[in-house]
């Protein structure tokens, strides 16, 4: 068991402009973050819009430098590392998009995409270049005669294939996977997922696995994280949480998740309202207006995450509402 | 006599020496007050039934059915003017993304008045209180002050509340929602969908619901048919055909929901992709996809016939044998 990542009390603030007279206003769209991942295992990031995935994908995969709070790779610091050094901690940490038609290059062939990663970042000749790409893509499933073809030649599922084969093309020790099958067909969601699966397998990849769709995050995840409004609100065990959820916000979202079989689901709660303004969150807990349980001490206190059955939870009346 | 009745609906696209029949000897009814899900991949066909029964689709495709009749009244031979008389106004059509389904240069109020204006004729202080009541019956907070917002103005969730406010303005017979709660986070998507319920049961309402989604429609259809490349495959009640598919299609799409496999490493999946224009097998359409194939399969395409609960398209229906 080894942490290939450590993320300490990672927050992101932005500065949204109001308009030419009013001062710029702050929007926290990561307010202090804490997580590790291991090698080979994966972190499903769960939440609705404006809760802070994307966000939290661009911190980890070092695109943008958090406001405040620390990242760990292997050990090593992102905010103090030099220039060549982030250049080479970039190559472990690889993405995969939502949307496998505006994540390609339209305009290159297959085979140039793949090997592009290899061009930059390694000092293979081209012949050895061609051979790894070759080899990544029988093993994503692609046949030898795609290297030649362009995106649009493909099919929604082929292109995720694709990005997938990009992604891993350099080993990377982490892959952060936003919402990778959230565009495609049942079927074709079931076979990327089959990849994923046997590439980490294969590769003993970490993913950090991000989506709205609990029935997939259930198929996938080792550890889950539940986010609402830039903050973790459940964090733990994949089998403790589904089992049994205790934030409310857990227990609203598995009980909106559509289900073939309804009768078989246990918890039923109905939350009334909309996400609010991350630009304006309420008060105190932030899910207070949303949530059933609320009262004064929510509207005032935050509540801090703490252990509680085997799990991390922020909510003042966890153990008062599911006795 | 049920409320729409179709019965052998083909749609054709392209030219008359090299057709695309993008749906096929469709046949459905929907009976007063009964929710009836569509449910297939992209490319099925679910959409383009739906447009060419409400002549979405003038000019572009070829319509020949045997009977298209909605209420008593044959749509395939109506005048374009008594058709805007039915569509509208006992048809109303929700779709998928709310962004995009209203004008973003007026306020929800005037387009709300709108359709009541053009299909009820009603006009000043009557208009204005009609449109505040559509407004509080899918429950939008506040709904005398949101008449004059713009729909920028409106989050996802809202802007699909205006949308389904509009359908429902002249209490049509027959809802048709394409897809109304794929854009939406899930908590909304709970809301919604049992907004939508709701309404169909108090104005006592048919309702199709178009989705790719089974889970959707399991918890709330009384009948679903299963599309596959543009013919229905199986048709049946619920929750008969979520218990014992006799399609393999069905069976398929129910096995690769991650749901199904609880527990195990690996989805289940069917190899390949819906069939386009140019890779129609001879056969079964899903002959090259199916587990179960077999000679008869390949040569000869399977009719229609009468199982239990609903009808199927298969030589050999999954009978008896638990799915």
């Amino acid at each position: 068991m080894s942490t290939v990542l450590q993320a300490r009390d990672l927050t992101r603030y932005y500065d949204v402009a109001q308009g030419f007279f009013k001062p710029a206003a702050q929007v926290k769209a990561l307010n202090g973050v804490s997580f590790e991942l291991t090698a080979g295992k994966t972190l499903a990031v769960v939440g609705e819009s404006g809760c802070g995935k994307s966000t939290l994908a661009r911190q980890l995969t070092l695109i943008e430098p958090p406001t405040a709070g620390s990242l760990l790779l292997e050990g090593q610091d992102a905010a103090t590392a030099s220039k060549a050094e982030l250049k080479a901690m970039r190559t472990k940490v690889q993405m995969v998009f939502q949307n496998p038609y505006a994540s390609l290059n339209p305009r290159q062939k297959i085979g140039t995409q793949l090997g592009e990663p290899l061009e930059i970042n390694t000092s293979l000749s081209a012949s050895e270049r061609e051979e790894r790409v070759r080899a990544m893509m029988t093993r994503v499933g692609l046949r030898p005669e795609h290297y030649y073809r362009y995106p649009h030649m493909f099919s929604g599922g082929q292109r995720q294939r694709i990005a997938i084969a990009r992604a891993m093309m350099l080993n990377p020790r982490i892959v952060v996977a936003d919402e990778p099958t959230s565009a495609l067909d049942v079927s074709i969601q079931a076979q990327v997922l089959n990849l994923f699966m046997d590439l980490q397998e294969e590769f003993n990849t970490a993913y950090v696995f991000i989506s709205h769709n609990l029935a997939v995050v259930e198929h996938v995840a080792d550890e889950l994280m539940v986010m609402y409004l830039g903050r973790a609100v459940e964090v733990g065990a994949k089998e403790k949480i589904y089992s049994r959820p205790l934030h409310p916000y857990t227990q609203a979202l598995l009980s909106a998740t559509p289900s073939i079989h309804p009768e078989d689901r246990r918890i039923k709660i109905k939350i009334h309202g909309e996400l609010p303004s991350p630009l304006n969150p309420p008060s105190g807990c932030t899910f207070h207006k949303r949530c059933p349980f609320a009262n004064e001490r929510c509207q005032q206190e935050v509540p801090e995450l703490r252990a509680l059955d085997e799990r991390m939870i922020a909510c003042h009346h966890a153990e008062n509402i599911n006795s | 006599m049920s409320l729409l009745e179709i019965k052998n609906l083909s749609v054709e696209f392209g030219s008359q020496h090299n057709p695309f029949r993008a749906v096929e000897g469709l046949d459905l009814t929907v009976e007063q007050g009964e929710i009836v899900g569509i449910v297939g991949e992209s490319g099925s066909g679910k959409s383009v039934t739906m447009m060419a029964m409400m002549g979405l689709l003038e000019g572009q495709g070829r319509i020949v059915a045997d009977t298209l009749q909605f209420d008593g009244k044959d749509l395939l031979t109506i005048s374009a003017r008594e058709r805007r008389k039915i569509v509208g106004k006992d048809i109303a059509m929700i779709f998928q993304d709310p962004m995009t389904s209203l004008n973003p240069s007026y306020t929800v109020g005037y387009q709300i008045m709108e359709v009541l204006k053009i299909h009820q004729g009603l006009r000043g202080a009557a208009l204005k209180q009609r449109a505040l009541e559509l407004m509080e019956m899918v429950e939008i907070p506040a709904a005398a002050s949101r008449l004059a917002a713009y729909p920028h103005q409106l989050s996802g969730g809202m802007s699909q509340r205006v949308v389904i406010a509009m359908a429902i303005a002249c209490s049509p017979k027959l809802l048709i929602a394409d897809e109304p709660t794929t854009a939406l986070d899930v908590t909304i998507q709970a809301q919604i969908m049992d907004l939508l319920v709701n309404l169909q049961k108090s104005q006592n309402m048919a309702l199709i619901m178009i989705t790719h989604d089974l889970a959707v429609v399991a918890e709330v259809a009384h009948k679903v048919a299963v599309m596959y490349a543009g013919q229905v495959a199986e048709m049946a009640k619920v929750p008969g055909i979520f218990r014992k598919p006799a399609h393999p299609y069905t069976e398929a799409l129910l096995k690769s929901i991650p749901e199904h496999s609880k527990g195990a490493h690996r989805l289940s999946t069917l190899a390949g992709i819906v069939p386009g224009q140019y890779d129609r097998p001879s056969g079964c359409l899903l002959s090259p996809r199916c587990p179960y194939v077999q000679d008869k399969c390949k040569a000869q395409r399977p009719g229609l016939t009468a199982i239990e609960g609903g009808v199927v398209r298969c030589h050999y229906p999954i009978t008896a044998k638990e799915a």
